[in-house]
């Protein structure tokens, strides 16, 4: 570290290739007289701002890593078969059987745990650091309340996560195209296949959005937030589903209800009302049907919700 | 009108009361705000701030009530906390210009801002480094800087030399006297180090245990009868009856004696004094009115510095 970086305050001494910089370059204070915009913009601004941390822009490259290691994980196999899709068509073609491929509505169900992955590596990157750091004052004494910098945080965590799990569905959606000779029947055959991934993605990316950043935000640390929302995911999971088999041999099981209390079980079986294909009795015990799933992920995504603005309102600053 | 009045203003936390019945009304300036820990300076501000609801009674920052019109004052105020508030994985510029927007700047001029608030602050191509790396002076720097990057007409610091070493104290104190008489912005700084307010500021709040203690210019607090300090080795004690004595007013102090400079010839009887009675002596040396005389009653020894 040189001299001047750890000294002088007083600006003039320390001016450029130790001239005396004060004397020539020093303008002298001047008051700003521009535009102030209002609490919309300072809400923008902080989305904006949490949305490039969420990727580790304007950070160190190691900071990069995590999402975009894991994102490209979870879109890998869609892009893998998109490669592959000339191969795939002349084996298919060879072969005479139709080839089996990745289906939109079962990708998220297939490889979720990448997408989970993804918020329990970047949930507390968005709300641990500021607590950690003691950010927050500088936030909660400007023009910008506390139900506001949570409701931007999440809405960079949402669009991220919507990001994440739509680039596998238009993966999918051009390798299928390009499998096919005639691209515009392929395309209006394609598409309504494929656009229920948009509201499914959307529930999804709010889902566990709200969840993932609620349970974060309730430690400074990183790593604590990380491991409570992996044990908070894992229980909610594995708990219904060990009472479920309790009860597996009566004839009807009550306990069904409960897989609405887990997170990526709720969210799968709303996915399947989007793109209304039934569910898969290997995954989905019970008597519940893809609209039960669906109040169940949009209940939940509410209260996670509102538990996140509850600890903002709550946080002292 | 005054720039900010406080009026019964109380806040309790549980049993503790931090603040008691406070009455103020501060005019523009460098103003002081001292105490000792705990005295209930950073509540103050933090009410100031709109950040903590007051139990009971009202304050105005600008004639504006710091419950209702939270929103308006902050654009008008800047806040530099007590304590750390800087992640580490940003550079100063980033971090400055992240902040000027949240005030409201549109893009472009949260950068011009930003640029020109860290040259203020004495910060030059560090500023794109991360903070992480930053010595303990440059952060602070960072702070003051982020508090006045949207420009506001109330800085309020607290206690902005923390952790500083002496000459990082000199510079930072420096710095707040140039924001306060160059830019006409009013700071208030809370402090426990009365050296550092005698030596910036022009108007002197002190409160202790929740209430108003002092309110008055600081040369109020200064200008009074010089005091000379007669440090010995020994003897202190039997210096100051002789020097009594002699009609002079002195007291024993610790190794020191203080005597009231009542006129010219009082250095004469104090030299003869320390040569009759052959007393090892250290320095001799003027003082001034200090401010901890104020507190010399007020708050029990070793708890204000």
């Amino acid at each position: 570290m040189t001299a001047r970086s750890t000294g002088a305050i007083g600006a003039p001494a320390g001016g450029p290739a130790g001239s005396p910089a004060g004397s020539i370059y020093d303008l002298g204070y001047r008051h700003y007289e521009g535009r102030r915009n209002g609490r919309a913009y300072a809400m923008w601004s902080l989305f904006v701002e949490s949305l490039r941390g969420v990727w580790g822009f304007g950070r160190p490259m190691s900071a990069k890593a995590a999402p975009f290691i894991l994102a490209g994980l979870y879109a890998l196999p869609a892009v893998v078969q998109l490669a592959f899709s000339s191969v795939i068509t002349q084996q298919a073609a060879a072969s005479g059987r139709a080839p089996e491929l990745l289906a939109y509505h079962s990708y998220f169900q297939n490889f979720s745990f990448l997408v989970f992955f993804f918020c329990v590596a970047q949930a507390p990157e968005l709300v641990c650091r500021d607590q950690r750091y003691q950010v927050l004052p500088l936030y909660f004494t400007r023009a910008m309340g506390r139900i506001e910098y949570a409701t931007a945080r999440l809405a960079a965590l949402v669009v991220a996560l919507f990001v994440v799990l739509l680039v596998p569905a238009i993966a999918l959606l051009i390798g299928d195209v390009l499998m096919q000779p005639d691209a515009f029947k392929a395309v209006r055959d394609e598409l309504p296949k494929a656009l229920p991934s948009i509201p499914a993605g959307a529930l999804t990316a709010i889902g566990l959005g709200a969840l993932s950043l609620a349970v974060s935000s309730f430690s400074p640390r990183r790593a604590y937030s990380a491991i409570g929302l992996v044990a908070y995911v894992l229980l909610m999971e594995a708990i219904p589903a060990a009472i479920y088999s309790i009860g597996n041999n009566a004839a009807s099981n009550p306990a069904d209800k409960l897989f609405l209390l887990s997170p990526l079980t709720s969210l799968m079986g709303a996915t399947s009302w989007f793109f209304g294909t039934p569910l898969n009795t290997q995954d989905f015990a019970g008597s519940l049907t893809p609209a039960d799933y669906l109040l169940g992920a949009i209940v939940s995504a509410a209260i996670a919700t509102v538990v996140l603005m509850y600890r903002y309102r709550r946080l002292p600053a | 009108m005054a720039l900010i009045e406080a009026a019964g203003l109380t806040k309790h936390y549980g049993p503790v009361k931090a603040l008691d019945g406070l009455d103020l009304a501060v005019e523009p300036g460098i103003i002081g705000l001292v105490g000792a820990n705990g005295a209930g300076k950073s509540t103050l501000l933090k009410i100031l701030l709109g950040l903590l609801t007051p139990t009971s009674g009202t304050a105005t920052v600008l004639g504006m009530d710091t419950v209702r019109e939270t929103r308006a004052i902050r654009h008008v105020v800047g806040y530099m906390p007590e304590h750390d508030c800087l992640p580490p994985d940003v550079g100063a510029t980033d971090f400055v210009t992240h902040m000027a927007r949240i005030s409201g700047l549109p893009r472009t001029a949260a950068r011009e801002r930003t640029a020109e608030v860290l040259r203020h602050v004495g910060l030059y191509e560090e500023r794109y480094r991360q903070i992480g790396g930053y010595s303990t002076g440059m952060k602070q720097r960072v702070k003051l800087a982020q508090a006045l990057v949207h420009d506001p007409k109330i800085l309020l610091l607290d206690e902005p030399t923390n952790g500083l070493d002496p000459a990082g104290r000199d510079e930072m104190l420096d710095l707040i006297k140039r924001t306060g008489t160059d830019f006409g912005i009013t700071l208030i700084v809370a402090s426990h180090l009365l050296g550092e307010i005698e030596q910036v500021c022009t108007y002197l709040l002190a409160i202790d245990a929740g209430h108003l203690l002092q309110a008055a210019p600081i040369s109020n607090f200064t200008q009074r009868t010089p005091v000379l300090a007669v440090e010995v080795e020994e003897g202190a004690d039997q210096l100051a009856a002789a020097l009594s004595a002699k009609g002079a007013r002195a007291r024993a102090d610790g190794s020191r004696v203080l005597v009231a400079i009542e006129s010219d010839a009082l250095y004469d009887v104090v030299r003869d004094a320390v040569a009759d009675l052959a007393v090892p002596l250290v320095r001799i040396q003027q003082e001034r009115g200090r401010l901890e005389d104020l507190f010399r009653d007020a708050v029990p020894a070793g708890s204000v510095q």
